[in-house]
């Protein structure tokens, strides 16, 4: 199998994903003796393992159904801890034969071929039992023999066929929400089983009130009826029933009131007709009323189901392990496996494992997950860290005072919760005006049973029943969540998950988008492409070693670059003592007594460094080839600068040039100097750049055009973002950021691609216009049926009929939005 | 006329019965993955290419 570049195939389409294999990073493969074009060497290594299994077929699986995959993810790191037992215990059952079982959310399953795949695959594994793939959750269910495959080795087996899959506790996490549904659905089915039955006796009466029917047979009919409407209200009505009692005992007015009035008022005097023997039943009417309700509330708990399962992969992003220290050196040990007294290394970025004081190092701690303070606070040696805040910019120790679910970690669970939870204005006007309309509707169907009662009985109790049922706020209070739950749904079946509710809302009439360079717009693998000597006694390698072993400790991208090329050179990281870090300017520390700085240029004028003449040539000519140059001192001289590169994303042009034309501003922030970020600016055309900020500068760029009264969308991925992030009026980080982005924004890119965010943008606008329309539907409906009812020119059953397509209405106008999204997803 | 007092309470325990039978299937997670089991059938690889 041979592997070469190739620039020249512009229009060819990867063997593998189907997508556009352009550019440097394409790549010929050979596989299967014939040779294929491939978008990335991650799509031919995934191919070749397909094909060294005995897999080919998937892919004449996977273009029969006119599919395009995405590349595959990274491989996974760190899966050898799944395999420890303390982190086991959280999502392994034993079973009694002795196999193990689990369930993984796989990222990438994408249509019916690569079930297929992934079962077959895991098939072959010696050891794997069951594997079984629900496509509509993306999940696998893997029954395994310990003794005979590793977890960790199936995670890796599914990695290198391109899936990326987490272990999650099915039963923690959803286990009460699924309990509920299947529940519910009973009770639907029940419901539905009762409607079904009762409409034949139905028919019956009516074609007896019509040719005649004698007084026996309507009398049973009416008994009959009764017997399938008793179970059906109290089993399948239960919810409703309830849940009003509850109401009316806290005195608070819930939409469920009316429906258990109406339902209950046309039950009791339908068995009160069914006593005396005389006038018509309206059984039918409670029964189809319930079962239709129970579809809606059904539909509606399942759209639900599957927002929330996105909350899961949110979860994932809590610790798992953290590095202790021990005499020996570092290890990698589970969350759960920390005792107190314990000391665990944090890094930049990191989140505390537990709850502990700080025995060394310092460093800013952001802590507004648990205290709502944006500022981070500064940590020194005795101060306390809680669990689940982030670490800044400084490297600790930390001495583990508390562990488990004591800590604030389950609290930061909760926010999360809370998030997703959170109602859009819109929404929280309408819980506000539930219990005034609630309240309304009686006192209307009181006022029409007292109007028509001197007339006549049945009128009366007709036509309020009438009002009860058809003003039912269904579609009112069904409008603004329907609409949030599918479109939050949709979004997150794209990689587009979104956080807050709020942001629909605001991301929908946003007018200036401000972009962070590094790792957003541009892909945020940097690698170092030249380096400049300018002593003669350090080589480039020393020059190497010195900054990966300050470097290692951090967490910005600059940093990895760095280490990941100390690491391809297979160098040894050296000790380094006083690790210091200024944000935006670089690190310092000591290795050996010699003093080091890495950082820019204005770390070392702050520093007092002098550059030759031939270092700045250097440093300019590497700032307007979009480079950046990293330079490092030892004891107080110049000693070299590394140049690292970073290219656009793909997509980047596209999507400043489609915000363009929308007329949307744009801006770009970037802490790197002002040459660089011209360079940029010749490649992505009209965009106004701010060059050379700290963070804190790129927050108040943002208040800045807030005053000038601009509606801003941030997008980031840094540490250094989160402040800008959290001032937007609403922020997109991408998936690939570090976690305390990710924390700070609305909406979280799972992927990398930036055309996503006008997927966002886009699902915004649909939500809220889908929400206006549902409210002027549901209130257009009310204004027009309800002083029909009151004059008791409708049956009740018609009211019955009407109320739930009401509801409906407000429903599929909601689902359509997925069908709006997918029509927006084919037109790019 | 009479063979109503016989058909309709038949009627409810076949129906019962239908209902039962979908309880038993939801138990079962019949409805957990609407999408999966209808593509999976078409994947019959048991028959082999005669190229191999």
């Amino acid at each position: 199998m041979s592997q070469s570049n190739s620039h020249s195939q512009s229009t060819a389409v990867c063997y593998h994903c189907g997508l556009p294999a352009a550019g440097s990073s394409s790549c010929n493969g050979k596989v299967a003796g014939s040779s294929h074009v491939f978008c990335c060497s991650g799509c031919l290594a995934v191919c070749q393992v397909i094909h060294d299994s005995g897999l080919n077929k998937f892919y004449a699986k996977l273009h029969s159904q006119e599919n395009t995959l995405s590349p595959p993810p990274d491989l996974p790191t760190d899966v050898d801890q799944y395999d420890l037992e303390e982190v086991q215990q959280g999502f392994v059952r034993n079973l009694a034969n002795g196999n193990n079982e689990a369930n993984l959310m796989v990222e990438g399953i994408h249509c019916a071929a690569c079930v297929w795949l992934i079962e077959k695959a895991l098939d072959g594994l010696a050891g794997v039992a069951l594997a079984e793939v629900n496509l509509a959750h993306h999940r696998l269910r893997l029954q395994w023999n310990p003794a005979l495959v590793s977890l960790s080795e199936i995670i890796c087996r599914l990695g290198l066929l391109g899936y990326a899959a987490v272990p999650f506790d099915q039963d923690n996490a959803e286990g009460y929400v699924r309990r509920v549904n299947r529940r519910l659905l009973f009770r639907t089915g029940f419901a539905g089983f009762g409607a079904m039955n009762i409409m034949w006796i139905s028919i019956a009466l009516y074609a007896g009130s019509f040719s005649g029917i004698e007084f026996e047979y309507k009398q049973f009919f009416h008994w009959v009826g009764f017997a399938i409407a008793t179970p059906v209200l109290f089993y399948s009505g239960a919810p409703f029933l309830s849940s009003a009692w509850r109401g009316l005992m806290q005195r608070h007015m819930t939409m469920d009131l009316p429906i258990a009035i109406g339902a209950s008022v046309t039950y009791v005097f339908s068995f009160w007709r069914t006593l005396q023997g005389s006038g018509e039943v309206y059984f039918d009417t409670v029964v189809t009323f319930i079962f239709i309700i129970l579809i809606g509330r059904y539909l509606e708990a399942v759209a639900k189901r599957n927002a929330s399962s996105a909350t899961l992969r949110l979860m994932e992003l809590q610790p798992r392990f953290a590095t202790r220290l021990t005499n020996a050196g570092q290890e990698r040990v589970a969350v759960r496996k920390l005792l107190a007294g314990d000391r665990v290394f944090i890094r930049p970025g990191d989140k505390m494992p537990a709850d502990g004081n700080v025995l060394s190092g310092e460093s800013h701690v952001d802590e507004s997950m648990l205290s709502g303070e944006f500022l981070p606070l500064h940590k020194v040696l005795g101060s306390h860290v809680s669990a689940g805040t982030v670490n800044g910019e400084g490297v600790l120790t930390v001495e583990v005072e508390q562990v488990g679910v004591g800590t604030a970690l389950s609290r930061i669970i909760n926010l999360v919760e809370v998030a997703q939870g959170s109602k859009a204005r819109v929404q929280r006007l309408t819980d506000r005006i539930v219990p005034y309309f609630v309240t309304a509707t009686l006192a209307m169907a009181m006022l029409t049973f007292m109007y028509w009662v001197g007339q006549d009985f049945d009128t009366a109790l007709m036509a309020a029943t009438a009002v009860l049922i058809i003003t039912c706020p269904c579609a009112l209070g069904l409008s603004t969540p329907m609409s949030v739950v599918v479109a939050t749904g949709a979004a997150a079946q794209q990689g587009v998950l979104i956080r807050n509710c709020d942001a629909l809302e605001t991301l929908s009439n946003i007018d200036h988008v401000v972009f962070d360079k590094t790792g957003t717009l541009t892909e945020g693998r940097m690698r170092v492409s030249s380096i400049f000597l300018s002593m003669d006694s350090v080589s480039e390698d020393d020059l190497l070693r010195y900054a990966g072993a300050l470097e290692r400790n951090f967490s910005h991208p600059l940093a990895n670059a760095i280490v990941k090329e100390v690491e391809r050179r297979g160098f040894v990281f050296a000790k380094v003592e006083g690790l210091q870090s200024f944000s935006g300017l670089g690190v310092g520390g000591s290795i050996g007594g010699t003093q080091i700085w890495v950082g820019n240029s204005r770390l070392m004028m702050q520093q007092g460094i002098a550059l030759s003449d031939e270092a700045e040539a250097f440093q300019k000519r590497a700032e307007s080839e979009m480079g950046i140059p990293v330079m490092l001192s030892i004891d107080g001289h110049m000693a070299g600068i590394l140049c690292l590169e970073d290219k656009l994303r793909q997509g980047a042009s596209e999507l400043l040039d489609t915000l363009r034309k929308r007329g949307i501003g744009l801006t770009l922030l970037t802490g790197d100097s002002k040459l660089a970020a011209e360079s940029l600016r010749r490649q992505l055309g009209e965009i106004r750049v701010v060059a050379q900020l700290l963070p804190e500068e790129k927050s108040r760029e943002i208040i800045a055009l807030q005053a000038s009264g601009w509606r801003v969308l941030m997008i980031g991925d840094g540490v250094n973002d989160a402040p800008a992030l959290a001032q937007a009026d609403v922020s997109i980080a991408m998936g690939s950021g570090t976690d305390v982005s990710l924390e700070c924004s609305d909406v979280v890119l799972m992927g990398s691609e930036l055309r996503k965010v006008l997927y966002a943008i886009e699902i915004g606008r649909q939500a809220l216009r889908t929400i206006r329309q549902n409210l002027m539907l549901s209130l257009a409906y009310n204004v027009i049926l309800v002083p029909v009812a009151m004059a008791a020119w409708i049956t009740p059953i018609f009211a019955a009929i009407a109320m739930p397509l009401s509801s409906l209405l407000v429903v599929g106008n909601a689902v359509l939005i997925r069908y709006r999204m997918r029509k927006f997803l084919l037109r790019k | 006329m009479d063979v109503i007092y016989g058909l309709i309470p038949g009627m409810i325990i076949l129906g019962l019965v239908s209902v039962l039978v979908f309880f038993w299937a939801v138990k079962n997670g019949q409805y957990d993955d609407l999408e999966g089991p209808a593509h999976r059938i078409l994947n019959d690889d048991d028959v082999e290419d005669e190229g191999k």
